[in-house]
């Protein structure tokens, strides 16, 4: 076990000014991509990792976190100011933030959001802390039936959570496999749809298809709506007297940023559902036990606090599954373990053994960045709401150019901007028809693994099922799983039992 | 209009002419040159490119810049150096697994005549291992003897390499052997670590372990034993005629000239001796640094291939080409 010196020393590592004057470039530079509305954290953290190798293993990360927390404060203020979530987890911002602003209380509305984003952030990662280190004590109990068992829980669970067309989530979640299981077959080495290419031997590279799926489809999205209306208005910082936050105000929403809080943790500690969930159902959950739910979407206070401390607990919450177990629970978090990789960190239940000075450092490291995320936002404000006067057709063709040059940074040379062209095609009609992307991406990020641990199981146990009964871990997530479909079968019936008898009544 | 781009044609073709002529006039290098990694950035292999780009700047008096081209245990940058025409200002940092077994075991655009092989310049220590507290102990004899009373026992692989060489042990002892495959050091570890797993292949993950004494050596694959486990027998010492020690080659494509590939020979001789290069090769990597001649390596390699030849028409396959 860890000894208290070491925890100590992490946190004198992060408090170093080289340190402190890393993570707050990543805060800052997250702020401003948050803020720029198009300029996602996933794009963010893709198009920063190249810019990291240089860097050392912890200032990497720790830039990479700053930046991740960064985006999910900044994206508030687009959304608030613009109606423009600079975020898609900010889209449950917008429904009082935009109102408020509206109002003549712009800054009134941001330092809400702002406030809630931290505590959201700090609490969840002070949760983070707490959890990781009993999870990482059962580190080696997880072998591949257990991995096995809880990766078919995670794709079950996404899947059924996506919402929307149960056929089109399907159909999305399909392809992820499909282009999972490009490459060599880990047992025979026989090549699978590669086609003849040596690129595609060890799979679909990731981070061409992650920026093409999401970065580049998002710009073609955005250049069809930019051409479509270009006339969208842009709130001026007013000075009235009433725009500014009393401290009876900001006490009266700490309970449904506590309550909010929770719910975003609890989001986010579940693999693949991610904070736009998240912030969604903590809006909603506190719009339902409101006492006066009508003035919601009219500018109340208590819904941007709920949407931005859900939205901002969630990604400290999503490193739970991702240190203690190895899942990405969100995005951002799956493109984290590249960048981990890159700097030769595996992550997941060994790192604590590992490499526990790096966590800890890691951790003092979050914390240091969620006290930097209100250094940024309140002092920063007002100079970065100009930023969403950036004309859309400037930071669409700088995106693009970013993302290419992010590529080619990596080497995948002719054959990775093919392949980023091919996804941002692909990705532009699985947002045009409203097809789950995540349920596409965690497909994708989760079927080699899968294949892999059930490849090992199968062999290990000389294909024996009973092998379950020695390994009670394994059995759970078994029956959570079995128990998971049901319960998404049951109430898809009830659903079409439902549209039936209205049917027929009418 | 129609003159001036006369003019520009001429201009540029004479621009061209005129630096190929002071290209061959002059001293190779006279432009930067590219070291390829086969690797993603990094990885062991990288890290050593890194350094030994730094090393061969200065010798060679002009820049090196490393670029990473990952996928196929190194056969994508192969691939794309068996077509390069940079007559020796790209050369690639590679192990020798990825030129003798490669071409064998899947289908390859490249084969060992395409190249020409500069130097070695380090040694690989991959070995199999096994975890603390075996019921078998920490010695090979003690796990064949294992094995042989406990069919179903498991091996971890990583390369087809290890496999076959594992599947050929197997077929000479009589082991009834479960093959599990994992992915690279860090998803053989956790199996090896937490017992699930029997004894495995490991390309260097090993080394990280020699102190801590959690993951003993059962066998050395290297030529001689391994610097950090001098207890473990190698291959022909066990009673296998197999040589399947890895070196980390530096390549060029098969027409560059002679009096290139010397001086990039000549540079790379005096990085084996650099301090920066051994430092991190013998410390953080802990593989030994050497220094191996074109003529030497190329027909090492040519030996090695060879011999997997000769073990897979035994083990019932070589693949079609």
């Amino acid at each position: 076990m860890i000894g208290f010196d070491a925890i100590l020393s992490a946190f004198i590592a992060a408090l170093h000014y080289e340190s402190i004057a890393i993570i707050f470039g990543g805060v800052l530079l997250g702020y401003i991509v948050g803020v720029i509305p198009g300029l996602n954290r996933a794009v963010a953290i893709a198009i920063a990792i190249p810019l990291t190798f240089y860097m050392s293993a912890y200032a990497a990360i720790a830039f990479l976190i700053g930046l991740s927390k960064g985006t999910a404060a900044g994206s508030a203020v687009s959304a608030i100011l613009l109606n423009t979530p600079g975020e898609p987890s900010s889209a449950a911002t917008c429904l009082d933030g935009y109102p408020m602003a509206k109002n003549g209380k712009p800054r009134k509305a941001l330092k809400v959001g702002l406030l809630a984003s931290v505590i959201g952030d700090l609490l969840a990662t002070l949760l983070l802390i707490a959890v990781v280190i009993p999870f990482a004590s059962v580190a080696l109990k997880f072998g591949p039936y257990e991995l096995t068992a809880i990766l078919v829980f995670a794709l079950v669970f996404v899947a059924g959570m996506a919402g929307g067309s149960f056929l089109k989530g399907l159909a999305a979640g399909g392809m992820g496999i499909i282009l999972g299981t490009v490459g060599l077959d880990p047992e025979t080495g026989a090549a699978r749809l590669t086609f003849g290419y040596a690129e595609l031997m060890e799979g679909v590279p990731i981070l061409p298809l992650v920026i093409g799926t999401l970065a580049l489809a998002e710009m073609f999205a955005q250049l069809d709506e930019h051409r479509r209306n270009k006339g969208a208005s842009v709130i001026k910082l007013g000075k009235s007297s009433e725009d500014s936050l009393s401290y009876r105000e900001f006490k009266s929403t700490l309970p449904t940023i506590f309550k909010s809080t929770g719910v975003g943790a609890f989001v986010g500690a579940l693999p693949g559902l991610g904070p736009t969930v998240g912030a969604f159902m903590a809006y909603g959950l506190a719009k339902r036990t409101a006492k006066d739910p009508d003035s919601f979407g009219k500018g109340n206070p208590n819904g941007i606090a709920a949407a931005e401390s859900a939205d901002n607990a969630v990604i400290p919450a999503s490193y739970i599954p991702l240190f203690g177990l190895g899942i990405p629970g969100s995005v951002s978090a799956a493109l984290l373990v590249g960048a981990f990789m890159i700097h030769g960190i595996q992550v997941g239940p060994l790192m604590l053994r590992e490499h526990p000075e790096m966590l800890f450092t890691l951790f003092s490291g979050m914390i240091v960045a969620s006290v930097l995320m209100l250094v940024v936002g309140w002092y920063g404000l007002r100079i970065f709401a100009k930023v969403t006067n950036v004309p859309p057709h400037i930071v669409i063709a700088i995106v693009i150019f970013l993302c290419l040059a992010g590529i080619q940074v990596q080497g995948y040379g002719t054959f990775g901007l093919a392949t980023v062209f091919v996804f941002s095609i692909f990705g532009y009609f699985l947002k045009k028809f409203d097809y789950s992307f995540v349920t596409f991406l965690v497909a994708f990020i989760v079927t080699p693994m899968l294949e892999m641990n059930l490849r090992q199981s199968v062999i290990l146990s000389g294909g024996d099922i009973g092998i379950l009964l020695q390994r009670p871990i394994a059995l759970a997530f078994v029956v959570f799983t079995a128990l998971m479909v049901l319960h998404l079968a049951w109430t898809a019936y009830r659903r079409w039992l439902g549209d039936r008898l209205k049917a027929r009544q009418s | 209009m129609k003159l001036k781009l006369l003019g520009t044609a001429i201009l540029s073709s004479a621009m061209a002419f005129g630096a190929a002529g002071l290209a061959q006039a002059d001293d190779f290098p006279s432009k930067p040159l590219t070291l390829v990694v086969g690797f993603g950035a990094g990885g062991s292999t990288d890290i050593q490119a890194r350094v030994l780009a730094n090393v061969l700047e200065e010798n060679l008096g002009q820049p090196v810049n490393v670029v990473n081209q990952p996928g196929a245990g190194g056969g994508v940058a192969l691939a794309r150096l068996a077509n390069n025409a940079d007559e020796g200002y790209t050369v690639v940092f590679g192990t020798s697994m990825t030129i003798t077994f490669g071409p064998l075991s899947t289908e390859t655009t490249y084969e060992l005549d395409d190249f020409r092989y500069v130097a070695g310049v380090t040694l690989g220590q991959s070995a199999i291992v096994t975890g603390e507290d075996r019921a078998f102990g920490d010695t090979w004899e003690g796990l064949i003897e294992y094995a042989r009373e406990n069919p179903g026992t498991s091996y971890a692989t990583q390369t087809a390499l290890d496999r076959m060489i594992i599947e050929y042990i197997a077929r000479q002892e009589g082991l009834d052997l479960r093959i599990v495959p994992t992915s690279g050091g860090a998803g053989m570890a956790p199996l090896i670590l937490s017992g699930d797993v029997d004894f495995g292949y490991s390309g260097g993950t090993h080394s990280g372990y020699a102190d801590s004494g959690e993951m003993p050596v059962l066998l050395s694959l290297a030529e001689d034993r391994l610097v950090a486990f001098p207890d473990a027998p190698t291959l022909p010492e066990a009673g296998y005629d197999i040589n399947a020690a890895e070196i980390r080659v530096v390549m060029v494509p098969k027409d560059v000239p002679d009096d290139r590939v010397e001086r990039l020979a000549e540079a790379l001789e005096a990085a084996t001796r650099d301090e920066r290069f051994i430092e991190i090769t013998e410390e953080r990597i802990l593989m030994p640094v050497t220094y191996i001649p074109e003529d030497e390596v190329t027909q090492t390699l040519r030996d090695q291939i060879e011999g997997y030849r000769t073990l897979l028409e035994e083990l019932g396959g070589v693949p079609e080409d």
